[in-house]
């Protein structure tokens, strides 16, 4: 015991809640590794609530809040959760954080989830959460995960708000509700409202990012959703 | 501990634990969540009645009026409320009955409201649905269901139904617009309100009112 304790460390340590990495942490969830535009997850949530700029601001909130909050716990978690049922146990947290987010926007924000429908509910379907828990909170301490999931919720929220201006703008001649293509001279289209918009629009996006900075063809795979 | 006995207490005791938070989570906002509910059908009942209301009444004056204009009644398997203001001598000047039927990507809920002589619509609301939004969803908008005012519910030669046409079709008395884009939608609207004005006849037929 006694010389366990001579042989510690005793330079004093910056505190370092991130590992150091905070940075890089968020430029992987935001940009690098992008989930919607490097890894094309989220997809069938970001086809559902990007006709709309206020639909896809509070998606992108909500669903920033579930990834921070289950990447937070499954990670506290992560040396006590059994190999054999850790899925299980991943959805399980992943359920009671989007339930929660549900029941509070039925309550305190009831015109927002009449909007939104069942989507606040089928995040827990969203791939982005579960993967992030499965291959970053599964790894490595709270505290980076925490920002980890911030940084994939911020990541996909950015995604959604832009396409969401583009569809409403072009659907609807409105960004926000608020009229920018008065109905007098601009023929709203329609198809931007429709889940193709959402495929025209994300897959222009997608090859612009790709031509400015083109991923690297060797990426890890994984089930796409 | 055995690897599986210890699966075991993980599972149990994250459940409980996750049962206990959404427990307190849905305690916490079950008044709100109730009241919100309750002043959605409220407000929808009084604004398919054209009840006049202050522009920036909150849910619990919504919910005042309702409960001092609007009485509940049931008249064989619908449930009619009737509208006598208070400023009105308690004479029933409208009827409103709600009523549900399939959308195309799930049901319907709305409210129809008619003047005393049961044929007249003084306003509609389709206020829960899952429709397409921006194409099937626009039955919740302002300027669908202000097509239906003044409109009634039997044809010209005294068949109750309903008729949603197609856009730049010649409207009749018991016809509105449908949605472009949205004829699914439409053609289930149209079923619906033909079913309700059938109940509404079928009732009336026998209660002879």
């Amino acid at each position: 015991m006694a010389d366990s304790v001579t042989t510690a460390p005793v330079a004093r340590r910056r505190f370092q809640p991130f590992g150091g990495k905070a940075g890089e942490i968020l430029l992987e969830g935001v940009y690098k590794a992008n989930p919607v535009t490097k890894q094309v997850l989220g997809i069938c949530i970001f086809l559902a609530v990007t006709n709309r700029v206020a639909n896809a601001l509070v998606m992108g909130a909500a669903l920033t809040f579930v990834t921070a909050m289950s990447n937070l716990f499954i990670s506290a978690l992560r040396n006590s959760i059994p190999r054999r049922i850790r899925m299980i146990a991943q959805v399980a947290i992943i359920a009671t954080f989007v339930i929660m987010i549900d029941q509070f926007f039925r309550g305190f924000y009831w015109s927002m989830s009449k909007q939104l429908g069942p989507y606040v509910a089928l995040i827990i379907t969203n791939c982005i959460v579960m993967g992030r828990a499965e291959a970053y909170a599964m790894q490595n301490p709270p505290l980076p995960s925490l920002l980890d999931g911030i940084a994939n919720g911020i990541g996909y929220a950015i995604i959604l708000i832009f396409i969401s201006i583009v569809r409403e703008l072009v659907g609807s001649g409105s960004i926000l509700g608020f009229t920018i293509l008065p109905a007098a001279w601009y023929t709203k289209n329609l198809i931007f409202l429709l889940a193709p918009g959402a495929f025209f629009t994300g897959g222009f996006l997608i090859w612009i990012l790709e031509t400015i900075s083109p991923s690297s063809q060797s990426e890890e795979g994984g089930e796409r959703k | 501990m055995s690897n599986s006995a210890r699966i075991i207490v993980f599972t149990v005791i994250l459940g409980l634990v996750c049962s206990a938070l959404l427990a307190g989570v849905n305690f916490a906002t079950a008044s709100y969540r109730k009241a919100n509910e309750r002043a959605e059908e409220v407000r929808n009942i009084l604004a398919a009645l054209n009840v006049p209301l202050p522009s920036d009444a909150s849910q619990q004056e919504l919910v005042k009026i309702f409960d001092r204009d609007i009485k509940q009644k049931r008249a064989g398997d619908l449930t009619v409320y009737e509208y006598a203001p208070a400023q009105g001598g308690g004479n029933v000047v409208a009827y409103a009955i709600p009523f549900t039927g399939a959308g195309l990507w799930g049901p319907v809920s709305a409210v129809l409201a008619l003047e005393p002589d049961m044929k007249t619509i003084r306003g509609v609301r389709f206020y829960k649905q899952e429709e397409t939004p921006g194409l099937g969803g626009e039955i919740s908008s302002e300027w669908f269901q202000k097509q239906f005012n003044g409109k009634t519910i039997v044809s010209a030669s005294g068949e109750p139904g309903f008729t949603v046409l197609k856009p730049e079709t010649k409207a009749g008395p018991n016809a509105v617009d449908g949605i472009t884009g949205a004829t699914m939608t439409s053609s289930r609207v149209e079923t619906m309100m033909t079913n309700i004005a059938r109940d509404i006849y079928k009732e009336k037929a026998n209660n002879g009112r």
